[in-house]
């Protein structure tokens, strides 16, 4: 009975049921296509940024035809012309005849990798077959490599990223939540000020933070530290934290918290055995707000750091507000986005919880 | 230990601290993390906003900046972009939590399709729309192959108010999957009584979402649509992203155009300190009128229920 009743609403070609069905298929498609073209261009060569109408999905292999050019009047004249696939027809590229030359042609625009003495080698049966179609496997990774390369501290950024999240999860979710908890269990004088406060700091630009925080953390000779960006990426989220858990803290019940102090425990057992495991979806949600915000600053660390900087900041740097190698900017963007996907979807469940506790009071 | 039962002084007294103190002793370290990370710099930038390059006092940032004809197209272009951009997003959004809050096969694949862009950060989110916002990039290589447009389109030209509502697109994109969440959220911990009070009471399905889930639903919509304003608001990244410094002005964007395009002239960081308090102003008051319009409008709704 439940069952049937589960899927009868799609069984049913009802006018409204068409629509759902339309209108889901839209948000779908405008979700997945734009992130479809994204990896493509993330694994394109140069050529293949270059072209129009882009495909869809990435290639890894490029193939060319290369046509043996001979001048009659001198034997020693040899020459190949090298034209490259692009969509069903082949589009010329270069001629040369210098080893060099095809190679760096060869990784700088198709992102093949291979020594130019090998290329020569392979086009000698042109000599003899005449016109060749060649295929040759892409580098995939060679947007990937061509970023951390072109990046200054690429690597480094990255283990940065990581470490400044991680710092922006500890300050945030252990002030934040001793703050919640007084909020939602103390009745003091000026709670309502406080709420307020936590507030207001959410309101300031971060923007406007970094500037002049940049003299505080000379005089503290934190400029350009990873400690420095943390404490800026901190000021929003210890405000999150403690409005998130101090919602928690007021749905759980005290008595529960009393009962296990009347079988002895401490306040501290009690807490970290009661309250802590209850309070869990709501710190696993603030650090995934805090999380996202030390991970997808830019402005903060342009401004703070000189050397140390973050990946967000590599990449933003990678593209800037122009153009060109923008399959490297790309590439770095998709090891940008790998672990916040990873990491949402672990804390996904917990927001779920969060918000729902908080819908009921 | 007679007074077993009445366990409330038993809290408190185990270590002795009052109760007075106590919430005091919790807050302390937030506040004096406040205190010395967000008002200093507050105070330090608000000085910083009303001195010139040799240190004297001047309210000559703030006239620059009233003067420049960016700064009013900026407010404008911000307030049209937080008004546009979260009506949008908080419609679509409640529709699609309204679907996807049904019963049905693929329900679970759906969600987790929408929730993948929440995690795309914002650089790369950039990154995608720029790559099909070219005049090569992938929108128009879609719209050549379906034949629906036989000319390029050249989006990134895009100004005025077509420019808003394509940074709203962009925007939308990677803002709803977080704002369909609460929603659903709210929707999925709702008490189904509610919902079958009304069908008993012969209420429509379309009533029952109106009168029923929207108005429950309420308390976690308004503050999670505050926080939503207060980021529309600063929001710059995409803009200076996708269409490049001082195509389309907004609030925060000025700032980092201050900061990161003319950083040689020492009057342009002063500028972006007096932009800072100027931004911070706006969005305090913007959200205090939201809050006190929004508190009124559930006591007055409850009030007719009476």
């Amino acid at each position: 009975m439940q069952n049937k009743k589960k899927y009868a609403f799609l069984k049913k070609l009802t006018p409204l049921n068409v629509l759902i069905v339309l209108f889901m298929a839209m948000v779908v498609l405008s979700i997945i296509v734009p992130l479809l073209y994204f990896v493509t261009v993330a694994f394109s060569s140069v050529n293949e940024i270059s072209q129009f109408p882009m495909k869809m999905f990435p290639s890894f292999n490029v193939e060319v035809q290369v046509t043996y050019i001979s001048d009659p009047e001198d034997p020693n004249f040899t020459k190949y012309r090298v034209q490259v696939k692009e969509g069903d027809s082949f589009e010329p590229a270069f001629t040369s005849r210098n080893s060099l030359e095809i190679e760096e042609y060869f990784e700088r625009y198709l992102s093949v990798r291979k020594s130019g003495d090998e290329f020569l080698e392979d086009f000698e049966v042109t000599k003899t077959q005449g016109t060749t179609v060649f295929k040759y496997a892409k580098d995939p990774w060679y947007n990937f490599k061509a970023f951390f390369n072109l990046t200054v501290n690429g690597v480094q950024s990255l283990v940065n990223s990581i470490l400044v999240s991680l710092m922006t999860i500890l300050i945030s979710v252990s002030l934040g939540s001793c703050a919640g908890y007084a909020i939602a269990r103390y009745k003091f004088k000026g709670r309502e000020k406080v709420n307020m406060m936590l507030l207001i700091v959410r309101m300031f630009p971060i923007v406007a933070i970094s500037l002049p925080m940049a003299i505080l953390l000379i005089r503290f000779n934190l400029f350009d530290s990873l400690i420095g960006l943390a404490i800026i990426y901190s000021i929003p989220n210890i405000a999150l934290t403690s409005w998130i858990t101090s919602g928690i803290f007021s749905g759980i019940n005290p008595e529960l918290e009393e009962a296990s102090c009347v079988f002895g425990a401490s306040k501290v057992q009690t807490f970290f055995k009661i309250t802590l495991p209850m309070t869990f979806p709501a710190i696993a949600a603030s650090s995934m707000y805090a999380f996202s915000t030390a991970w997808n600053d830019t402005i903060t660390a342009l401004i703070l750091t000189n050397r140390n900087s973050t990946l967000a900041l590599a990449v933003y740097k990678a593209i800037g507000s122009g153009t060109s190698d923008i399959q490297f900017a790309a590439a770095g963007s998709i090891i940008l986005i790998l672990p916040a996907l990873v990491f949402t979807f672990i804390m996904r469940k917990y927001i779920n919880q969060m918000w729902g506790a908080s819908a009921i009071k | 230990m007679e007074k077993v039962f009445d366990s409330k002084p038993l809290l408190k007294k185990r270590k002795g601290v009052s109760k007075k103190v106590m919430p005091w002793l919790l807050l302390a370290p937030s506040i004096v993390f406040y205190l010395l990370f967000w008002l200093f710099p507050v105070i330090a930038g608000t000085y910083e906003s009303f001195t010139d390059a040799e240190g004297h006092f001047t309210f000559m940032n703030y006239v620059y900046i009233f003067r420049d004809a960016e700064f009013g197209t900026a407010i404008l272009n911000t307030a049209l972009f937080v008004v546009i951009s979260v009506l949008v997003q908080y419609v679509l959004a409640m529709i699609l939590a309204l679907i996807l809050n049904m019963k049905f096969k693929f329900n679970k694949l759906l969600l987790f399709i929408v929730m993948i862009p929440m995690a795309i950060t914002p650089t790369a989110v950039a990154i995608i729309w720029k790559t099909g916002l070219r005049e090569t990039g992938w929108i128009n290589s879609i719209l050549t192959a379906m034949s629906i447009s036989q000319d390029t389109i050249a989006w990134l030209e895009a100004d005025g108010l077509s420019a808003i509502l394509m940074l709203v697109s962009i925007d939308t994109w990677t803002v709803l999957p977080s704002t369909v969440i609460i929603i659903l959220a709210g929707l999925q911990n709702l008490n189904n009584e509610f919902k079958e009070a009304g069908a008993i009471f012969g209420a429509s399905k379309w009533q029952i979402t109106k009168d029923i889930v929207i108005p429950i639903l309420k308390p976690s919509i308004i503050t999670s649509l505050l926080l939503r304003m207060i980021a529309a608001a600063q929001m710059w990244v995409l803009v200076v992203m996708v269409l490049g410094y001082n195509a389309l002005p907004f609030m925060v964007e000025r700032i980092a155009y201050y900061v990161e395009f003319v950083p040689n002239a020492p009057n342009a960081e002063k500028m972006a300190y007096a932009m800072s308090i100027i931004v911070a102003i706006i969005v305090f008051i913007t959200s205090v009128i939201y809050y006190k319009v929004a508190k009124r409008n559930s006591v007055m709704e409850a009030n007719d229920a009476e």
